[in-house]
């Protein structure tokens, strides 16, 4: 290409000259989406790795760069970082392995069940879903109640049933977890049981009468129609079940408060804890990303194990 | 008006001229003050009606109030001052106030100023006015207050043979009354040969482990002389009068069991409710609840159950503060924001304000007439005994292993001088980190 202008002369009435074609037009289509990307994502975790990296606090004068001295505190036993990260982080990987299979399943289950046309189906359907509508300070506050370690439902019915005392669900390591894995199903399992309606609709139902002309029974039918049709839904729902149980925090909060003894605080509540009862920005920032990492690779491998499932079967 | 309530309204009449004789009005020019404040309950039309009385009162100062949750102020007040776009006024909340003051942002209160405005500290109950103090300067006034008190059951103190107007001061009398109030199903006594401590009918005191329950730990460790912070701000509620303190309260479970293992707050509500135990230790804030429950129920000071040293119960306030403004701040803004913080704080507006189960701030509000037979006034004589969690900038550092602790002690984890031992190893680390950040 060359230059046929003067410089600094702007002319209107020469030929235009040749110039390199750049179609303005699709990055017009993606500005706003990128605008937001760099404003509510880019920036903030840039603005992240600076908070985390110093010695951050709005009012001081002076914010002192401090390297990794708040990833290190993660990784060197004897701070306090150190102690609760991991065992928040434990608490919080126990919680998803119990919550997924059960979430999955239950959701499947109730979802294959209200797929057929018995009497009530919308009634149960609905039972089923309206939980998920409350508020988690309001799911949380009934599962307390129902599990109080004197005055709750449970140990009254067990009473009733057995004669045996109460069990003090709510202070007992371990126990604890009980009325937090219960609620959570509770509350969300209608989600899931929707998504599963939907993509049982989606199954022809010739597939069915085939099989049945063949004879197979409805646990076949299920094994081999139902069950690999459905796949990329429960990746789906694995997927999403999996993050949002590594993000749980209303639950634990308001059931046991993270008791007895951090027992079942997640690792979302004691980040909040560090940031804003502790006023440890910087080293809250650093957990975030450590934490936020983890779930990174996480879902990066279950989608890697899942996804060479479903297309296997999609190849068969 | 009969001869008593003619002296009790002309003695209101006196505290409340009292009140406004040393106060200034503000007669600069015309300023608008804004002024944030986390009152977002049934609270919030008091305070609104509060704010249009001073203005229709005060034509040249306009205050302008927003009413947000207080955890948001908390997060946006460090910005809010780094850019200089502060309130002019601001209600921080005691177990925020000294982080906030330790970070620079509000402003001290000057001895001139506070006697320009009219504001006498000596009129608010000392504790309570010393909550937002900080390295011998005053940071903010109080206009709300809570604290803990002991419900207590007339009907059932009756019926186990203790004089329902005489709850018990200390020690030894509150252990032998709650002894007396523990009867198992069979009716026998907890100083009895045979009493079943599994199959309770009724109790002597409800303790729990949550946050709230960790408070009568707090005031007990006070009451016997310890303190949970030491002269340089490190935890220190392992000493030998917190031990000693501490474990009197988990031998009332554990070793006279006349409390309930296991326990939670509601629990303990409902079962005080319903008139199963004799004390109820607990926030005031209970007390609209039993007064709609129509109990025959009195409410009285913590008695001395941690030690002899002194009168102590926990107590939370808000105070009205001024934050720190860029330079060049307009200066009739701060003569008038004093002038609007010292108004909100007389005892005509405090009485107001009790209106939404708040406390009286000062003496001259608690002897109000219209107290004199209303169950809250029993713990009236001690409110000067009344201790915020404050005076050091990590609070939150140094309560949230006390309340783990208080928790492990309570349920029988741990041994008392084990769990406040690791309390405070705990808490000691974290203000390490925390001192970093405060120069």
């Amino acid at each position: 290409m060359t230059i046929t202008q003067a410089p600094g002369k702007t002319t209107t009435t020469q030929a235009p000259a040749p110039r390199p074609r750049v179609n303005l037009e699709p990055y017009l289509y993606l500005l706003p989406h990128a605008l937001l990307f760099f404003v509510f994502t880019v920036y903030p975790v840039g603005y992240g790795i600076y908070i985390a990296t110093h010695r951050w606090d709005l009012l001081a004068e002076t914010q002192a760069f401090v390297g990794s001295e708040y990833f290190r505190n993660l990784f060197t036993p004897g701070t306090p970082q150190f102690e609760f990260f991991w065992r928040t982080l434990i608490n919080t990987a126990f919680f998803t392995v119990v919550t997924v299979p059960l979430l999955v399943a239950s959701s499947l289950g109730l979802a294959v069940l209200l797929h057929r046309p018995i009497f009530g189906r919308t009634f149960f359907r609905a039972v089923f879903f309206m939980p998920g509508i409350l508020t988690v300070s309001v799911m949380g506050i009934l599962w307390r109640w129902m599990f109080d370690n004197q005055i709750g439902l449970v140990n009254a019915a067990r009473e009733l049933m057995t004669g045996a005392g109460p069990i003090p669900w709510l202070s007992t390591e371990g126990l604890a977890w009980i009325p937090i894995v219960v609620g959570t199903v509770w509350w969300t399992v209608g989600f899931n049981m929707t998504l599963y309606l939907a993509a049982l609709s989606n199954v022809s139902q010739s597939l069915y009468e085939a099989a049945s002309l063949d004879g197979a029974t409805s646990g076949q039918q299920f094994r081999y129609i139902t069950w690999p049709m459905l796949g990329p839904i429960t990746l789906f729902v694995t997927v999403t079940t999996a993050l949002a149980s590594f993000q749980l925090f209303g639950q634990s909060l308001v059931i046991t408060n993270g008791g007895p003894s951090r027992s079942t605080q997640s690792v979302t509540q004691y980040i909040t804890e560090e940031a804003f009862t502790n006023s440890q920005y910087s080293s809250a920032a650093a957990m975030g990303f450590v934490f936020g990492l983890f779930m990174l690779v996480l879902t990066a491998a279950q989608f890697r194990i899942m996804a060479r499932d479903v297309q296997a079967v999609e190849q068969k | 008006m009969s001869r008593k309530a003619l002296l009790a309204s002309t003695a209101l009449l006196a505290s409340l001229t009292l009140g406004m004789a040393g106060a200034q009005t503000y007669t600069g020019p015309k300023v608008t003050l804004t002024y944030l404040h986390g009152f977002t309950g049934p609270d919030r039309p008091v305070m609104e009606s509060l704010v249009k009385k001073f203005n229709d009162a005060n034509p040249n100062i306009q205050v302008r109030a927003q009413a947000q949750p207080w955890g948001t102020t908390w997060q946006q007040l460090p910005s809010l001052v780094a850019s200089g776009r502060a309130p002019d006024v601001v209600v921080i909340n005691e177990d925020q106030i000294t982080a906030f003051i330790a970070r620079g942002a509000v402003s001290p209160l000057t001895a001139a100023e506070m006697k320009a405005a009219g504001i006498d500290k000596s009129r608010f109950f000392g504790p309570l006015f010393q909550t937002a103090d900080y390295k011998g300067q005053s940071y903010g006034l109080p206009i709300s207050s809570v604290a803990y008190a002991m419900f207590y059951n007339k009907d059932l103190m009756k019926k186990v043979g203790l004089d329902p107007n005489k709850p018990p001061r200390n020690r030894a009398e509150f252990l032998a009354a709650a002894q007396k109030c523990t009867v198992d199903k069979s009716g026998k006594n907890s100083t009895e040969a045979g009493f079943d401590p599994k199959n309770l009918d009724t109790w002597g005191v409800s303790l729990y482990n949550n946050w709230v329950g960790a408070r009568a730990a707090y005031a007990a460790i006070l009451q016997n002389g310890g303190a949970m912070v030491d002269k340089d701000q490190n935890a220190a509620f392992n000493s030998p009068q917190a031990v000693s303190a501490v474990q009197f309260l988990v031998d009332l479970v554990q070793k006279h069991r006349v409390a309930r293992p296991n326990s939670t707050e509601e629990a303990e509500l409902a079962a005080f409710s319903q008139g199963k135990v004799c004390f109820f230790p607990s926030g005031q804030w209970y007390l609209d609840r039993f007064e709609q429950q129509k109990m025959n129920f009195g409410v009285t000071f913590m008695p001395r159950i941690g030690g002899t040293a002194r009168d102590a119960a926990w107590g939370g306030s808000s105070h009205v503060t001024l934050p720190k403004q860029r330079a060049g701040y307009d200066a009739n803004k701060r003569r008038a924001a004093l002038a609007f913080m010292a108004w909100l704080s007389q005892p005509a507006q405090n009485l107001t304000w009790t209106s939404t189960g708040s406390l009286p701030t000062q003496a001259a509000v608690a002897k109000n007439a219209q107290f004199a037979k209303a169950p809250i006034s029993g713990i009236f004589d001690r409110l000067d005994s009344v201790y915020a969690t404050s005076g050091y900038p990590w609070v939150g550092q140094v309560m949230g292993p006390f309340d783990q602790a208080w928790e492990a002690a309570y349920l029988g984890k741990k041994t008392v001088a084990q769990a406040l031992n690791d309390g405070v190893r705990e808490a000691n680390k974290q203000i390490e980190q925390a001192r970093k950040n405060f120069k």
